[in-house]
């Protein structure tokens, strides 16, 4: 195992990863013991390797949207954005070696080894009026050998969830981790003039409004289903808990306690919340049935305490508390209690998420007069801080590989959303547009 | 009919805030432009149609009138009510005691600095000291309701010492 002993970046695309997976968990991972056959590829790579991957365009058999560019810019992103693969980029030298391969009928595997590939994805798409289909196979080329073939269909309008999910598979199928190609961002948009809650795909695409306010609706939180968020609604003179249903729109009440009923956190098994409310008198930290029912204080103090979140796991909670007299990040358990300090370093430390891993708290922390984005390790205390140019930067919140991360930066007055992968640390900007974009939420 | 004495209380104390003001500013003779009507040659045809009178009592008191309470301001980053502003919440008291029947909601407003969700957490402290101040001052407290609006409404949008001042405010409305 070329894993290492305390390393704390997840390995990369590793034949022998999979294979040890099985084999420490027998009796439930059988599928996985398939899959590790399929993946008996001839490439082996040490840590924080990459596998380099090749996409040739692929055919149409029909006319219309999408061109085969728009599937392949879809794909690459993905695949380049999932921190396994490097994407060959001469694209020029790839679809030659294409044309190549389709004169003659066959896979010229010195020719794309050549290239500087180890994996190749081929793949046809045919775009009719009611369906879009795709059909891909992903080949190991120096063994020169197929690894699996797919076919994806959907509606003609939802080509880029079948090459996002082809890109999850190809995750899957290579290194055994999920892929975050399916997954969606909500957040909160200004751009109609009120602030409302959207919903996106992870890499910006399919941009859409949820929320039909007359005030306004922010801090966005899922429900683990990705079927409803909560979010803060101001009704009347109430701020108000409300949820949304993602595909139809419709909304329901959950809570309209006096005074703060906001930052909601839904539980990872979807049945309970942690809000902030202060109903008695004092910002404080609640915990409530999912329908909004049955609060329960959890903490007790004459300072402020809020911004909840849920471990993994579901038995701590990270929060922000200034009992110290300035806002640090803290963390008790999830039946209350004091619980202890996890930051030291800076005096502006909040919105903490935690990471799907377990290990890593993300958090915004005012460094010499700016806002970045650093997590903190729950056990050892040590602090990493992620972004560093001068623009200000707030609320993260986790892919669920916990290997990515999304906040919103501002820029010229007007806030976007970025996506940085934590162990490379390259934003990506997500959102353009008028208006601005905050208070991102990753599905989970 | 509560609402009504309600009202008339509150049109009463509003007549008396404008007939001060007209006071203070003493008899001066405004001059008015006097617009003269412009004659048509075509008046003939403009000679409008009857409809239903206004039912009075729908249109004349859609809103209560409310006074203009003053907003009390706070340092940064704090929440504490400063003493200059405590003739401001003195005022506010003695007017709530004067108007039993009347319910005060209690705005708490930051400027934009600091995060999002921060603000929205000081906000409502600054709403929770100005209703603990009203409270002690002999109001009583469930006719005071607090929200938040973190930074989310600021009076001044610019990013200078003096917008920031003037936006960590607490703001007071008669609510129902």
């Amino acid at each position: 195992m070329t894993e290492g002993k305390s390393r704390t970046r997840p390995p990369v695309l590793l034949v022998l990863r999979v294979v040890a997976a099985a084999a420490i968990s027998m009796a439930l991972v059988l599928p996985v013991v398939a899959r590790a056959q399929d993946v008996r590829l001839s490439i082996e790579k040490g840590f924080g390797e990459k596998v380099r991957i090749a996409v040739p365009l692929f055919p149409s058999t029909g006319a219309g949207e999408p061109e085969p560019e728009g599937i392949r810019d879809v794909l690459l992103f993905d695949l380049s954005h999932s921190g396994y693969f490097d994407v060959v980029e001469n694209l020029e030298f790839v679809d030659e070696a294409e044309r190549d391969d389709r004169a003659s009928g066959r896979i010229d595997f010195a020719e794309w080894l050549a290239l500087g590939a180890e994996i190749l994805v081929k793949g046809k798409f045919q775009s009719g009026l009611s369906e879009f289909w795709l059909e891909v196979t992903v080949h190991d080329l120096e063994g020169g050998r197929a690894i699996f073939a797919k076919r994806y269909t959907s509606a003609p309008d939802g080509w880029r969830a079948a090459v996002h999910a082809l890109s999850d598979e190809i995750v899957k199928r290579l290194t055994g981790e999920d892929g975050i190609a399916g997954t969606r961002i909500a957040f909160v948009s200004n751009a109609t003039g009120t602030k409302e809650v959207y919903v996106m795909d992870y890499d910006g695409a399919n941009r859409r409004r949820l929320t039909r306010e007359s005030q306004m609706a922010i801090y966005p939180g899922w429900f683990p289903s990705g079927e409803r968020i909560a979010y803060t609604s101001y009704r009347g003179p109430r701020q108000e808990l409300h949820a949304v249903d993602v595909s139809s729109g419709a909304t329901s009440r959950l809570t309209a306690f006096p005074g703060l009923n906001a930052f909601a956190s839904v539980s990872p098994d979807g049945r309970e919340i942690l809000m902030t409310l202060s109903r008695d008198g004092n910002p404080e930290i609640y915990r409530l049935r999912s329908d909004g029912t049955s609060a329960r204080r959890l903490t007790y103090g004459r300072s402020t305490e809020s911004s909840p979140c849920w471990s993994p796991d579901g038995r701590r909670i990270a929060f922000v508390s200034d009992r110290s007299g300035r806002p640090q990040i803290h963390v008790m358990n999830s039946t209350g209690g004091t619980g202890e300090r996890v930051t030291f370093q800076g005096y502006h430390n909040t919105t903490p998420e935690w990471s799907p891993r377990g290990d890593l708290i993300a958090y915004t922390s005012q460094i010499e007069g700016v806002f970045q984005i650093c997590t903190v390790d729950v056990e050892t205390g040590e602090v990493t801080r992620l972004t560093t140019d001068r623009r200000h930067k707030e609320d993260p919140s986790w892919a669920p590989d916990g290997r990515h991360i999304v906040y919103s930066a501002k820029s010229g007055g007007k806030s976007d959303l970025y996506l940085l992968d934590i162990y490379e640390k390259e934003p990506v900007k997500l959102t353009s547009g008028a208006g601005d974009y905050l208070s991102p939420a990753w599905s989970r | 009919m509560r609402r009504g004495v309600v009202l008339l209380l509150v049109v009463a104390f509003a007549a008396g805030v404008v007939f001060g003001l007209s006071g203070c500013a003493g008899r001066k003779p405004t001059e008015e432009p006097v617009v003269e009507p412009e004659v048509s040659e075509e008046t003939d045809a403009l000679t409008g149609e009857d409809i239903p009178l206004p039912d009075v009592d729908d249109t004349v008191f859609v809103e209560p009138l409310s006074p203009e309470f003053e907003n009390i301001h706070f340092e940064f980053d704090r929440y504490d009510i400063r003493p200059v502003d405590e003739p401001i919440l003195e005022s506010i008291a003695s007017w709530l005691e004067q108007h039993e029947d009347v319910k005060v909601l209690i705005e708490g407003h930051c400027d934009e600095r600091g995060t999002n969700e921060y603000n929205m957490a000081l906000g409502e402290q600054r709403a929770l000291a100005a209703r603990r101040y009203l409270v002690s001052l002999g109001v009583e407290a469930q006719r005071l309701s607090t929200i938040s609006y973190g930074e989310e409404r600021p009076l001044d949008p610019r990013s200078t010492e003096e917008a920031w001042a003037k936006n960590r405010r607490a703001h007071f409305t008669v609510s129902d």
